[in-house]
């Protein structure tokens, strides 16, 4: 039997059921006519009309409403078996019986309805929130689909498919763990793409869906589209109830929630996954160099003990071992940037700040390199009223050496120059050179790792040391920068927060001795 | 070379190989050396009474800085420390525990030298000079006056309390905390800004490029040395 067939037999038998009610009141009230008057058995019919709108709603309480008159005019209005009336103030009563029964009826059928609509919702809302709760387990899409394909059918008798989006941002139904549900095919995937990309809802004929007609929704969440729930009526024929919307679109965000709950666990997963292949890598590349360290001071020494034994080699030997000496320093430096870099890649360097004036770092670092500096004529510009700026010095002071050893590798010839300036709330320090300058285009990309400027041999050292410069600068809440300067030669500039100098109490001054 | 005159050295390092090379250095020098590979062994080397003691802090039996430790309980012996290039925390340890000098892995010979005769020196000289001159700077302890080519510099006393702390330990790292607390006195450890700001007040008073100074040296993250 169709639904619709069903339906009007429930009808008609709601309407018998309420002129049999009707008839049983007449039956019933008969036997009472030899003690109460009969306007009061007018009562007994008004009841019947409230109950039966009570128990089968607006329609068979009119009916009853009619009958009810009727019966009580044939049975219970002398003459007695008769439609006639002899006393013609019954004619009021009726018209008053008649228009109350139907006023009763009325009311008692719009209370049986908002009653029944409020057990509906209820049972709406709960069958929502029990597919929340189970979307709220959910731990893949293929659950996800499942779960809302089984609500759908089970409660709306709708078909419904997920489709989400893959790598490429290409829809892609996913199929339900236990394979329930009807795939479309790829005639809906033009539409649902539509709607994936437009965000708002469509309806689909049922050439369209390649099934059935269809409404087809976005999952929108609060950080974009996370893809399209398609929901299809039970058969071709059959239409689809627009009245059902509101609910589908809650059903839509509840799976959009769901979606991209899944979606960040992934997320989460996928950087835990990163965190622990970097640890591991970083662990690996500080013992490698922890262990480099004792065969590099070795052969350092060695080389040197060559280089100055007494007496003195022959000149090409000591020059050899001279130059060994210099391979195993910068194998060293190497080394020693290595390790940082890995510090600062596990997230264990801790920076030891504290104030203290820019000029006392430069010099370390001036200091520091040496010999390597030699050739080269080096101006230093420091502001004269630069304020102390907070930072870890061992590290500021490898950014500085990073950036001359920089300069003085590309530029041998010199001049370098430092300056360090106050803009605002920051200080800029820069370290600039004469020589070929940056190749255009790699200036953001100097600072990745293992990036250089240029690719011929005459310098060498791979790019790990500006890399260390920005990872400390950054540290330091600094930003870090390369550029060509005008006048021809590069520019490394890098800032420091100005911040809040601790306040100072000078001594006076006054002549030493006196204390 | 081995003569009972020439100043005896225990070098203590559990590497075979830098023993060998520092042994040749300080040969080289005109010392004589005595080895050891363990904490434990360099305890009984303290025997033979050395004159410097050349430690490495790695050492696989005990912790270095606290050898140092205990060895200042008893003996005032020079210690210079061998310590890893990145191991700044390690350094102020050994140097707040006790010891005179560090050198950083990998070193050169000439530095290693240079430093062991700087505390041998040091050793011999009962210092205490009443003048003290170094570039074109001269310290008259006696009457409390600093000139520089030959013109009176004004410092306060803070400043000269520094400049002669320094003075006395020449060659001598001293960290921040030895110097915060002989100049300004315990509680201060903390105040290591004012030492900074201080240092580069005497640098400008006495170095003739004060962003490149000679003198007044920084040994960043450790602490201040003075060099003639």
């Amino acid at each position: 039997m169709s639904p619709m067939q069903s339906a009007a037999s429930t009808r008609s038998l709601a309407y018998a059921w309420a002129l049999l009610a009707c008839g049983v009141t007449a039956l019933a009230a008969t036997p009472l006519l030899e003690v109460v008057d009969p306007a009061n058995i007018i009562v007994l019919f008004l009841l019947t009309v409230a109950l039966v709108a009570r128990f089968w709603g607006s329609g068979p309480a009119l009916a009853a409403a009619l009958a009810s008159v009727a019966l009580f005019d044939f049975f219970f209005v002398p003459p007695r078996f008769t439609f006639a009336v002899a006393d013609a103030q019954y004619l009021l009563s009726f018209a008053v019986m008649l228009v109350v029964a139907l006023i009763i009826g009325q009311l008692m059928a719009r209370l049986r309805e908002e009653a029944e609509s409020a057990a509906r919702r209820e049972a709406q809302t709960r069958a929502l929130y029990e597919m929340a709760r189970e979307l709220s387990a959910a731990l893949t899409a293929s659950q996800v689909a499942e779960i809302v394909s089984r609500f759908l059918a089970g409660y709306l008798r709708v078909a419904a498919s997920l489709y989400l989006p893959d790598q490429n941002d290409h829809l892609t139904r996913v199929a339900p763990e236990s394979g329930v549900g009807h795939d479309h095919g790829p005639a809906a995937i033009p539409h649902v793409t539509a709607v994936f990309e437009s965000g708002a809802a469509m309806s689909l004929a049922a050439e369209e869906s390649g099934y059935a007609p269809a409404l087809a929704l976005p999952l929108v969440s609060p950080v974009r589209c996370r893809g399209v729930l398609l929901a299809a009526a039970p058969s071709a024929e059959a239409v689809f109830a627009e009245e059902q919307r509101p609910l589908l679109e809650a059903v839509a965000s509840l799976v959009a929630i769901a979606v991209e709950r899944l979606h960040y666990v992934d997320v989460a997963q996928q950087a835990t996954l990163n965190m622990e292949s970097e640890r591991l890598r970083s662990a690996l590349l500080s013992a490698v160099s922890h262990d480099l360290r004792t065969p590099l001071t070795v052969l350092v020494g060695l080389a040197d003990s060559l280089a100055l034994a007494r007496p003195p080699l022959p000149v090409a030997l000591s020059e050899t071992a001279t130059a060994l000496r210099d391979q195993a320093l910068r194998l060293s430096g190497l080394v020693h940037n290595l390790l940082d870099m890995a510090r600062f890649q596990v997230g264990k360097a801790r920076l030891k700040k504290e104030w203290q004036p820019l000029e006392e770092v430069v010099g370390a670092a001036l200091k520091d390199l040496g010999a390597r500096l030699e050739s080269c004529p080096i101006r230093i510009d420091l502001a004269a009223d630069l304020p102390p700026l907070e930072f870890d010095a061992v590290l500021m002071e490898r950014v500085l050496c990073n950036l001359l050893e920089n300069a003085v590798k590309y530029a041998p010839q010199g001049p370098i120059a430092i300056e360090a300036r106050q803009a605002g709330e920051w200080v800029a320090v820069s370290v600039l050179d004469e020589g070929p300058g940056l190749p255009q285009g790699v200036e953001e990309s100097l600072f990745e790792l293992f990036e250089r400027g240029r690719h011929e041999g005459t310098a060498t050292g791979v790019g790990l040391g500006l890399a260390i410069c920005r990872a400390i600068v950054e540290a330091h809440g600094g930003t870090i920068r390369g550029e060509n300067r005008p006048e021809g030669g590069a520019r490394f500039t890098f800032t420091l927060p100005v911040g809040e100098p601790p306040a100072m109490e000078m001594e006076e001054e006054k002549a030493q001795g006196d204390d | 070379m081995t003569n009972a005159a020439a100043p005896l050295i225990l070098l203590v390092e559990d590497e075979p190989q830098i023993r060998r090379f520092v042994r040749a250095a300080l040969e080289e020098e005109g010392c004589r050396v005595v080895e050891a590979a363990t904490a434990k062994g360099a305890l009984e080397a303290m025997s033979a009474n050395p004159s410097l003691l050349v430690l490495d802090l790695g050492l696989p039996d005990r912790d270095g800085v606290d050898l140092i430790r205990e060895l200042r309980g008893w003996s005032a012996v020079p210690i210079l420390v061998l310590s890893a290039r990145a191991a700044e925390d390690q350094k102020v340890e050994a140097l707040d525990a006790g010891a005179d000098d560090y050198l950083s892995k990998p070193f050169g010979v000439g530095e290693l030298r240079a430093r062991v005769r700087a505390l041998l020196r040091r050793q011999s000289a009962a210092g205490g000079e009443a003048v003290v001159e170094f570039g074109d700077v001269r310290v008259d302890h006696v009457h409390r006056t600093v000139t520089r080519g030959g013109e009176a510099v004004h410092l306060t006393p803070i400043e000269y309390r520094l400049l002669c702390l320094l003075l006395a330990s020449t060659g001598k790292v001293l960290t921040h905390r030895q110097l915060l607390r002989e100049v300004w006195g315990p509680g201060h450890g903390e105040r290591s800004h004012y030492l900074r700001i201080y240092i580069g007040h005497l640098r400008q008073k006495l170095e003739a490029d004060p962003a490149r100074p000679c003198h007044l040296l920084t040994e960043t993250g450790v602490g201040y040395r003075f060099q003639r």
